[in-house]
């Protein structure tokens, strides 16, 4: 890897955020963590990333409402959303269809190498 | 005296009457002639009579018959006698048959004045023949009335049946209807006119017997459901009994209609289930999104802990954190589900003196933090403690956390329908002094149109989406408040700040335990 991919981490428990941090900085990734969506945002400004990893359920501004402001402003932005929600289709923040992509959607628990393994596919892709 | 009348009967004193006719033969023969004649004619109209009666036992007034017999026997005797004295002078013997005749005769004419009335008032030949006219009229309108209710019995799709009450009190089966012949299987040529008790079987009889026995001691109709065993097997029947009375009073009949629910009873019962998997389904989706925050810590830590344990960079701190923070947050999933047991356990107990106002805080403190997350504010009012101790409301805590938890859960969906924050106000207002204690949740969800407000409390109305809500929560919250004595009602409230919501309010009666009062009086 000529350059260190940059990833953001939007999850509001940081207990989790701690542990993906160390993983993934192990794993060759700066990694910077946002503790909601307007954080993410401020942080994003500062400092693009190339990937996004969000949580949906946040205060001030939740993952719904982060994805449509990240795809509004890169329509091309690799993003994985982590969720504990059973269902995500059928209401007005439905985010599975192909107008989200590149966009996957991991259920809670997760666990670091899914994180991994999803995070360097959708950059294989983005790559192409 | 008695010699004068002796000397009557001395027949030679006198000349036979013949010597007036100066023993003329012709005149003789004449006397003779008519005598016999009238005689004869006299002696067989009594036979006549007398075969007339005999042959119609059934005739009206047959010993008048009997006198007229007499009195013409007797007048004949006289016409023979007229014969025998032109020869024979027994005048005294003659008077005497006259005498005789003379008293049937009396007899017979005042017997038939005296009868006249009665006489006159049989009917006529002409008279029965119209009476028999109109009885065969009525008897063919009865019978074709009979076949019109015996249609109506044979034919209604509804099950009919009728009891006899029997003066000992007892119930025999008189009759059912073709339709519930074939809904029971019961044969109605053997119950006809027996015992209910050795018709049915014993278990079934007890049951019915109790409702006979309710419906006579009602003295009107009942109506009721009932699940029977019948020869068809184990039905749910809707029945109503009617008493019918004798003149006296008495109740000697039962009318039943019956109509076999059973099919009915099981779509409902499939609805409950159903509802109950809704609401399942709802539990299970928030149970999961609860339980996958601790999982997802733990897993997180435990497989990156893993893999620094492959890389050799796991020193003994880092061991000690995750072990510990695995510990913890499989605490916290305990924790949820201790509530969820405790949610589960909610129909098992009776009811219990309780303070309502700990168990609404509790309702508020689960889902607080989660609404703040989405920018709603839940807020409980000044807490200035209760004067005079606790006021205590008559239930089952658990059960009056989940009604308040369902209005959080209706006021958040309210107004995370208009896409913005928005606010949630409960407050418990007990007043020692007053005999009720009231909990309001209000909100800024915009309001119920007033079209609906009659209905929000109504099974299976709901205004949200398909799939979103089982239009249970209020119907259910209504019949947990309402089994405590208290009401819930709802009305639509202008904010100041020109925000449209709603305000549930939760009345219920208050219990004082034995010895507050003093409590009270010293507080």
């Amino acid at each position: 890897m000529a350059e260190t991919v940059h990833v953001l981490v939007a999850e509001d428990e940081p207990l989790a955020a701690m542990a993906i941090e160390d993983f993934l900085s192990r794993k060759g990734y700066r990694v910077t963590l946002a503790v909601d969506g307007l954080d993410a945002m401020e942080r994003l400004q500062a400092d693009p990333a190339d990937l996004v990893i969000t949580d949906l359920r946040m205060p001030r501004m939740d993952g719904h409402a982060l994805i449509r402001e990240l795809r509004r402003r890169d329509p091309g932005l690799p993003l994985v959303v982590m969720t504990g929600f059973l269902s995500l289709d059928g209401n007005a923040d439905d985010i599975t269809g192909d107008a989200w992509k590149p966009l996957e959607v991991l259920r809670k628990p997760v666990s670091p190498q899914m994180i991994l393994d999803t995070l360097e596919r959708l950059l294989a892709r983005h790559a192409l | 005296m008695l010699a004068g009348v002796a000397s009557w009967f001395d027949s030679s004193a006198y000349m036979p009457h013949g010597v007036c006719l100066l023993w003329r033969p012709d005149l003789l023969a004449l006397h003779v002639g008519a005598d016999a004649l009238t005689g004869l004619a006299y002696y067989s109209i009594p036979v006549a009579l007398v075969y007339f009666v005999w042959r119609r036992r059934d005739v009206a007034f047959s010993w008048v018959f009997w006198l007229f017999a007499a009195f013409i026997l007797a007048c004949g005797t006289t016409h023979f006698f007229g014969i025998w004295t032109l020869w024979n002078p027994d005048y005294a013997l003659e008077g005497v048959v006259k005498a005789v005749t003379a008293a049937v005769s009396v007899l017979t004419a005042a017997a038939l004045w005296l009868l006249m009335p009665r006489a006159l008032a049989l009917p006529s030949p002409r008279q029965l023949a119209i009476t028999n006219a109109a009885l065969q009229r009525e008897i063919a309108e009865r019978r074709a009335a009979e076949e019109r209710y015996t249609g109506f019995f044979n034919n209604l799709a509804e099950g009919l049946f009728v009891v006899t009450v029997r003066p000992d009190g007892r119930f025999a089966l008189d009759t059912l209807n073709p339709v519930h012949a074939r809904a029971t299987g019961l044969d109605p040529a053997r119950i006809c006119g027996r015992l209910v008790e050795d018709v049915l079987p014993p278990a079934t009889a007890t049951a019915v017997v109790e409702r006979y026995t309710a419906c006579v001691a009602a003295g009107g109709p009942i109506d009721y459901e009932e699940v029977l065993d019948l020869p068809v097997g184990r039905r749910v029947w809707h029945t109503v009994l009617v008493p019918v009375r004798d003149v006296s009073g008495r109740v000697v009949q039962l009318l039943g209609s019956a109509r076999d629910i059973t099919e009915r009873k099981r779509l409902q019962e499939e609805l409950e289930q159903a509802s109950k998997l809704a609401t399942l389904g709802t539990l299970a989706a928030g149970m999961a999104h609860e339980m996958s925050q601790p999982l997802n810590i733990i897993r997180i830590w435990a497989e990156n802990a893993l893999s620094r344990l492959r890389e050799g960079t796991l020193d003994a701190a880092r061991t000690e954190k995750v072990l510990t923070l695995a510990a913890e947050q499989t605490e916290r999933m305990g924790r949820i589900i201790d509530h969820m047991r405790t949610f589960a356990r909610r129909d098992r107990g009776g009811a219990e003196p309780f303070d309502p106002a700990p168990c609404v805080r509790s309702a508020v403190d689960l889902v607080r933090n989660q609404y703040a997350l989405e920018g709603i504010a839940v807020s409980t009012g000044p807490d200035g403690g209760e004067p005079g101790g606790p006021v205590l409301v008559l239930g089952r805590p658990l059960q009056l956390e989940q009604v308040v938890l369902n209005l959080l859960s209706n006021a958040y969906d309210a107004i995370r329908e208009q896409g913005r924050g928005g606010r949630i106000a409960v407050e418990v207002d007990a007043d020692a002094a007053a005999d009720h204690v009231r909990i309001t949740v209000s909100d800024t969800g915009g309001g119920i149109p007033e079209s609906n407000l009659p209905r929000i409390f109504d099974p299976f109305f709901t205004t949200k989406e398909v799939g979103k809500g089982t239009g249970l929560g209020l119907s259910i919250g209504f019949g947990i408040v309402d089994a405590m004595g208290g009401r819930i009602e709802a009305q639509n409230l202008e904010h100041g700040d020109g925000q449209r919501g709603v305000r549930f309010t939760i009345t219920l009666p208050v219990v004082r335990p034995a010895g507050s009062k003093a409590e009270v009086a010293h507080g």
